[in-house]
């Protein structure tokens, strides 16, 4: 798994599309949206981002909660292309995600339908969605955000929010072989564990 | 072209002062050398355009085309240093300008370090080189 990092307008995701295509020739490439669009500004980002991934090959699966569950929309959409394969072991299709982004898959889980959820919930049930993913694909690469470091104090719900953001990160961090931040479009390694 | 990047307060200035030579820079604050100034600067070897992010919001508060301005800037000027702070590590702000400021300056900087010789971050008073 890698985590890829970084803060509005560093051009992570571009970073991140990049990546994923280098390392995963051989498989069949997923991209996560957990973006939910709201208004025209939403939509302009939503097409910004289709822009950049058009001829990248990627399936696009919109999973703004809940993320485990694109497992299932996985499977059904390899069933419709018809693309199990049989010769990569044990009959499984080799899976590259794209999961972008955790700042958004962390507000629409913590502030759903008018209410707001207790952080530490969120946090884990964020992780043991992204465990039950990783383990159904070969590769993993997920973007998250560096909303840190503004200096300002926000209402309590806010800086909530923001504590949830680096509970997830640092869990995320542990987890993943490579953590690159993106600064200026450039990548940082900050953690690379040698196999 | 080198890019001078960092959050606020890091010691970008100071630290880009002591990296080099000329004892007498031309520093701009906000502003990319225009007019008459930038005749003036041709005569220096060090040009320093400092709060780089605060000119492109000044752009922006203007209708200006910041893209395009510091690409032409760019062209004339290859050997300047720009300062900019890193403004996106932080939360998504309510205000839509506010927003577009931060998201097209960090587009700007992206551009910026794709052209420059070489980037270099700062974190307290000391320079990284990225690139």
């Amino acid at each position: 798994m890698t985590l890829i990092f970084g803060g509005s307008g560093s051009g992570k995701s571009g970073y991140a599309e990049r990546y994923i295509s280098e390392i995963s020739r051989d498989s069949i490439k997923y991209y996560l949206a957990t973006m939910q669009v709201l208004d025209g500004e939403g939509q302009k980002k939503v097409e910004k981002h289709r822009i950049q991934r058009s001829g990248k090959g990627f399936f696009t699966i919109e999973q703004p909660v809940q993320i485990e569950e694109a497992i299932e929309k996985m499977k059904r959409l390899e069933q419709i292309e018809q693309m199990e394969q049989t010769e990569h072991g044990h009959g499984a299709v080799k899976r590259a995600v794209l999961l972008e982004c955790i700042s958004n898959l962390a507000a629409n889980e913590m502030f759903f339908k008018d209410t707001v959820k207790d952080g530490k919930e969120v946090a884990e049930k964020i992780i043991s969605g992204i465990q039950k993913l990783q383990k159904s694909v070969k590769q993993l690469v997920i973007v998250s955000n560096n909303v840190f470091e503004d200096g300002i104090s926000y209402d309590e719900t806010t800086m909530e929010y923001i504590r949830t953001m680096g509970r997830i990160n640092e869990r995320l961090a542990q987890m993943a072989e490579l953590v690159i931040e993106v600064v200026v479009g450039i990548p940082v390694i900050i953690k690379e564990k040698r196999s | 072209m080198k890019l001078v990047i960092g959050g606020y307060a890091q010691g970008k200035l100071q630290m880009v002062l002591r990296s080099i030579k000329n004892p007498n820079p031309v520093v701009f604050d906000g502003q990319l050398p225009g007019g008459e100034k930038r005749q003036e600067t041709e005569k220096h070897q060090d040009v320093i355009i400092n709060h780089f992010h605060l000119w492109v919001k000044e752009r922006l508060l203007q209708n200006g085309n910041p893209e395009k301005e510091m690409l032409s800037y760019l062209a004339e000027n290859k050997n300047c240093i720009i300062i900019s702070d890193e403004i996106g590590n932080g939360i998504i702000p309510m205000d839509a300008f506010e927003r577009e400021y931060r998201e097209r300056t960090g587009r700007i900087l992206v551009q910026l370090a794709e052209q420059a010789d070489e980037v270099v971050r700062v974190i307290c008073g000391i320079g990284q080189k990225i690139k």
